[in-house]
Formats: structure tokens, C-alpha cells, sequence
């Protein structure tokens, strides 16, 4: 033990304190990808692997049907629907792992007894999260540009709304899940997972509602994936620009990101009202 | 002296019961207070409330003027905790773990304060270690030291000393008393080590069944009681839960 004194350190202004707290959350994850290297999976081998399924599914039926069958389109819809579909993909992971991973380090209370807000915790993973998301996404573009020669950029600028509507369809889904961590504690986190192999076949991403049996296609239609996803492939066909379906898809995930933070609100107030935070210390 | 924490009628049941019931808790600015008491008694509980982490059934809890739930972000900036239970994140070096929390106390240059209290710790080589390398007593005193490089008003530590050798905990015990005495830090510690809790705390708390049942200077409690010490006022509460549980068990 040294002599030295105790000094009064210096703060940063009140107004910069909360954008500190959220990019030391998210240089806090990036550290932690960057010490598991296992981690990258998901961003590297997982969107090659789906890009080669669905890219060869594509070509496979295409030379079924000859050079001029409908199949043509289809390996577009494949493979544009894969590379946005790692967006959903991506955003939701990014959050609810980087959460699991404050529950799996038993760091949950320690971060709640400091002035970092929960929307903050939320935001600082989010920000990472994005980064990964670049990553994921590109690897996905990169190899479908690579070994079918679909280029997602002859999309254009109306992709940009789309990816932005995936984005937050994504992120509310990861609300969702880390609500269920929050009320269910680490049972819960299989639906990290699971929640997206339902939402894939009902989110419309290689195919529109009508081609979904009979009874499931009302709830595909609530789905706000599905119009953006119906978007995207419109722009495929060379189109013009969705308006209809990019607005039904924007409210529909106004909607799904507002009913998400409510249920994630609810289950943090059962969280300190029940005590949960003792199941993580 | 202002109070730095005051918390009022709290009041916590859970399914198996009644775990805190109506326990009021001062803490004034510079004090050293232990909150004790046999296993169950409510301390944790107790602990959590005041720090906003679990939210009463009944009752008020203000921390520096803040009063929670509504202030937590502004109170808990003048908060330090750490207890000898929690482990340090993986993939972390210490130096980057303090950084991190040093900017979420929203610290101009935590890098600077992380080595300062290293430093006052005797542990400044520990800096570029990982999280995974450090034995538990290292990684009790960099709790430490991350719980009080902002300069807290009110430092809370639960069962600090638990994992360390004599000669640490005498050094932990000598760097809070000098971080009390020099900057007006109050402190709230649980321990199940009555010497310590001796050595440390002028004020004492004791907890049973939820209740708090005496509050006052660790001599004066231990007297209250007929003991010699608080090893023996500790004993004797913690024998009557034992025989009050088994009543309730012998019930119909």
C-alpha cells in the first residue's frame, strides 16, 4: 500500500456523461469479440454458409428450368433475401448475446450500481452490434457478389429504407429476447436462436405472404419483415420504388419497437421487484 | 453531518416470506457503518434496496439527495460498490475494466485514476493482467479499487475481506480508513467477520429476521446484549433464528 493521497478526480461535462457510458459499453464488447475469436462465427462462417445454400438452391432449380425459366428471378429473390436477411439476423444477435453476455460474466449487478441508464446498456451494445452487422452483412454480399455474381448494390439507394426497417425489426426482436432473460433468467436465452427460425419462414424473406399455407398467412402479413422483404423484391423485379409496402413496413416496426420496449420495461420492473439480479452474482 | 444515504420503512417480501420489514438506515457523510446479521436476516436484501438494484414493496431510499428509483443514475455517480462475491468480467485486462467503469462514473481521464488506485492498493503490476489470471484477492481489491476511483460520497461493500489473507485485508482495512478520513467517504460494509467489522466500522447495524435490532457503536450494541463482542451478539441472534425456525417447524 502506497502513501498517496486521495484526490478529487476530474468529471466530463453532465451532457457527455451519457454518450461516455454508452461507448464504454461498446468498447467493452468490442474487446470481448476481440478475446473470442469463436464469436466471429457468426459473422463470418454463418453468412458464407447461408449464402451457399440458398445461392445453390437457386442455381439448382434455375437449371430445372432452363435458362429463361421463372427460376431466374428466384436465385435473385435467394440471394437478396439472404443478404437482408442477415440484417435482422445481425442486429438481433448483436444485442441479445452482447446482454447474455453481462448475465454469463455476472457483471449485471455490478453495471447496475453505477449511473449507466438501461437504454444506455442497450444503446452501447447496439453500437457495437453495429459494427458487426457490417461485418456480417458484407461477408454475405461479398460471397453471394463472389460465387453467383449478384450484386446487391444494383438494388440502389431504395435498399437503404429497407435495410434501416430491418435494422430496427431486428433490434425490437432482441427486446423482446432480452425481456424473456430479464423475467425467465438464462433458460431463456435458446430463444436467441429460435426466435429467428420462426421468424424466417412467417418474415416473408424469400417469398411473398400468398405462397405461405392459408391460415399462417394472416400472421406473416402482421409481420413488418414481410413488406419490407416484399420491398426488396421489388426492387429486384426493377420496379419502382415500394412505397406502399416500405410505409406499411415503417409502422409496422414503429409498432413492433414500441410494444417491444414496453414488454422489456415490464419485465425489468418484475426484474427489481422480484429480486432476479441475484441470480446473476 | 448530512446524511448521505437515508433509507425509510423498507419492506421486502418474497415467496418464501418476509425478508426485510420495515428496516430505516441512516448513513451520514464520513461514517463507518457495518450492516450485520445471520444468514437470512435480510442484509442483502437490505443492501439492494438501498442501492436501487431491487425495488421495495414499502419505503424510501435516497442516496446524496437523489431519491430512487426516479434519481438512480444521479446517485449511483456517487456510489462505489464492490463485493467479494463478484467476479471480474473475462476477456477483460484490469486496466481496460477500470477504464470502462471509470467512463461510466463518467471520469475525465480514467486511465489516470485506474493506475492512482492501483497504485494506492499496492497492485499496480496487476494493470495488464486478465480478469482470469488474478487470484480472488487480487480480484477483491481491484473491486475495490474500481469502486473508488470517482471519489464516492458512499462506498458499499458486501463481504469485502471474505477471500483475503490477513495481510490484504489489513491493507484493504488501512486503504479504506485513509480513503474515509481524507475525503469524507462514507461507508456501508456487511461482514460475517466480527474482528473486522470491530476494526472497521464505528456505527453497527444488526439485522434478524428482517428487523433491525440494535443500531449503535460496536462496544455499546455488544453490551446492550450482556456480550463480551460482537462475535457473541452475532452467535446469540443467529441461535435464536435457528430456534425460532425450528418452532415455526414444529407447528401444525
Amino acid at each position: 500500500m502506497t502513501a498517496q493521497r486521495f484526490e478529487a478526480p476530474a468529471h466530463v461535462p453532465r451532457e457527455l456523461a451519457a454518450w461516455l457510458r454508452i461507448w464504454a459499453v461498446a468498447r467493452r464488447h468490442a474487446y470481448v469479440l476481440y478475446r473470442s475469436p469463436h464469436r466471429l462465427f457468426d459473422v463470418t462462417v454463418w453468412p458464407i454458409v447461408d449464402t451457399v445454400l440458398f445461392g445453390s438452391l437457386g442455381v439448382y432449380f434455375v437449371s430445372q428450368g432452363g435458362p429463361n425459366s421463372a427460376g431466374q428471378a428466384g436465385v435473385a429473390y435467394l440471394l437478396s433475401g439472404i443478404v437482408l436477411w442477415h440484417v435482422v439476423y445481425q442486429a438481433q444477435i448483436a444485442v441479445s448475446t452482447g446482454f447474455m453476455e453481462e448475465t454469463w460474466s455476472r457483471n449485471l449487478l455490478s453495471l447496475m450500481v453505477t449511473p449507466l441508464r438501461e437504454l444506455e446498456l442497450v444503446a452501447g451494445i447496439a453500437l457495437f452490434g453495429l459494427a458487426k452487422l457490417v461485418m456480417g452483412v458484407g461477408v454475405v454480399a461479398l460471397a453471394a457478389f463472389t460465387l453467383y455474381a449478384f450484386d446487391v448494390t444494383d438494388l440502389g439507394l431504395a435498399l437503404l429504407p429497407v435495410i434501416a426497417i430491418l435494422l430496427m425489426g431486428g433490434w425490437a426482436i432482441a427486446l423482446f429476447v432480452v425481456g424473456l432473460i430479464l423475467r425467465f433468467g438464462n433458460g431463456a436465452e435458446a430463444l436467441a436462436w429460435g426466435i429467428m427460425f420462426v421468424v424466417m419462414p412467417l418474415g416473408g424473406v424469400f417469398y411473398p405472404v400468398e405462397a405461405l399455407p392459408a391460415f399462417i398467412q394472416p400472421i406473416s402479413a402482421l409481420l413488418p419483415t414481410t413488406h419490407a422483404f416484399a420491398a426488396g423484391r421489388e426492387l429486384i423485379d426493377g420496379g419502382p420504388v415500394p412505397w406502399g409496402e416500405l410505409a406499411l413496413a415503417a409502422v409496422g416496426t414503429l409498432v413492433a419497437v414500441a410494444a417491444a420496449l414496453a414488454f422489456v420495461a415490464w419485465m425489468l420492473r418484475l426484474f427489481r421487484r422480484r429480486g432476479y439480479v441475484t441470480r446473476y452474482s | 453531518m448530512s446524511d448521505v444515504l437515508r433509507a425509510r420503512g423498507l419492506l421486502k417480501t418474497y415467496r418464501r416470506g418476509r425478508a426485510v420489514d420495515g428496516v430505516d438506515l441512516t448513513v451520514r457523510q464520513g461514517e463507518r457503518v457495518a450492516l450485520l446479521g445471520p444468514n437470512g436476516a435480510g442484509k442483502t436484501t437490505t443492501l439492494l434496496m438501498c442501492l436501487g438494484v431491487v425495488e421495495p414493496d414499502g419505503g424510501t431510499v435516497e442516496i446524496a439527495g437523489h431519491r430512487l428509483p426516479r434519481g438512480r443514475s444521479a446517485a449511483m455517480a456517487h456510489v462505489g460498490f464492490a463485493a467479494g462475491y463478484l467476479p471480474l468480467p473475462e476477456r477483460l485486462r484490469v486496466g481496460e475494466y477500470l477504464r470502462m467503469y471509470g467512463q461510466l462514473y463518467g471520469l475525465a481521464e480514467p486511465e489516470t485514476q485506474a493506475l492512482r488506485g492501483l497504485e494506492r492498493f499496492g497492485i499496480p503490476h496487476l494493470v495488464k493482467a486478465m480478469g482470469t489470471e488474478l487470484s480472488s484477492g487480487q480480484k477483491t481489491l481491484v473491486g475495490i479499487v474500481k469502486s473508488t476511483m470517482h471519489d464516492p460520497e458512499l462506498l458499499v461493500l458486501d463481504e469485502p475481506t471474505a477471500s483475503l489473507d490477513p495481510d490484504v485485508a489489513m491493507r484493504v482495512r488501512t486503504g479504506l480508513a485513509a480513503l474515509c478520513q481524507e475525503r469524507g467517504t462514507a461507508l456501508l460494509v456487511t461482514s460475517h467477520n466480527m474482528v473486522e467489522v470491530e476494526r472497521i466500522a464505528e456505527r453497527v447495524v444488526f439485522l434478524s429476521a428482517g428487523r433491525v435490532v440494535a443500531d449503535g457503536p460496536p462496544l455499546e450494541v455488544a453490551a446492550r446484549f450482556g456480550r463480551d463482542d460482537l462475535e457473541e451478539v452475532f452467535l446469540h441472534l443467529a441461535s435464536e433464528r435457528q430456534a425460532s425456525e425450528h418452532t415455526e417447524g414444529l407447528r401444525p
